[in-house]
């Protein structure tokens, strides 16, 4: 996303926390997390699901101390939100 | 259209316990109390809103009309986790909240002046503004 590549040509680091994987791939972020199979809408999971919420939010702050992979999109797994969804 | 080679990148070398974090979200989070974004325009709305570090998640609300918020109407940490984020800070994993977010709605036809006028706007803002060291996006 632009608004991304602008704040980090001013010299500050970003992660992008994606939930549109294909689209955030065409941008080249220089950070991107992509929670698999969550949600356009639940970025972070669903609603109530704090202790998902800061697990999502640390791993995509933890990739600021990762070696860099600028314009690639980091999957991971997060079977508490499949759980949940598969229910609802 | 922007180099495909070139992507920005800023090394990160301080301490998480250390940082403070801004978040900037595309979801069309803004307080309740500003003005909504204009989704009756088909070309979509190309401004922000500031939001203090100290806002409420209550008066938090979403205008946005190209995904289903139903969940964020429910918890406004699915797309903007200030929440969370206060616990990382309480919790010592950052070092804490900055003073001031963004919330734009990241919905537009108007890309040229997306690209070259809100996007730099918003940066400047967070640059200036909200002392941030780190910034968490959303949304897109």
């Amino acid at each position: 996303m632009a608004v991304q590549r602008e704040i980090e040509m001013r010299g500050i680091s970003t992660v992008l926390i994606t939930v549109s994987p294909e689209a955030s791939r065409q941008m080249r972020p220089p950070r991107a997390l992509y929670p698999r199979d969550f949600k356009i809408g639940n970025s972070l999971g669903r609603p109530g699901m704090r202790e998902l919420h800061k697990r999502v939010l640390r791993e995509a702050l933890g990739l600021l101390k990762e070696p860099p992979r600028p314009g690639e999109i980091i999957e991971r797994e997060y079977p508490e939100y499949q759980a949940l969804s598969s229910k609802a | 259209m922007m180099s495909r080679k070139c992507v920005p990148f800023t090394p990160f070398e301080r301490e998480l316990s250390r940082a403070t974090v801004a978040l900037v979200t595309a979801g069309g989070v803004h307080r309740r109390d500003q003005e909504p974004f204009n989704i009756a325009d088909e070309l979509g709305d190309l401004t922000f809103r500031v939001i203090e570090g100290e806002v409420a998640s209550s008066d938090l609300m979403v205008t946005h009309h190209h995904y289903d918020h139903t969940d964020a109407d429910r918890d406004i940490n699915v797309v903007f986790p200030i929440d969370a984020l206060r616990e990382l800070a309480a919790e010592g994993f950052i070092g804490e909240v900055a003073r001031e977010h963004v919330g734009y709605m990241g919905y537009t036809m108007q890309l040229k002046q997306m690209y070259e006028q809100t996007a730099p706007a918003i940066a400047e803002e967070i640059d200036k503004r909200s002392r941030a060291d780190v910034v968490v996006l959303t949304g897109g």
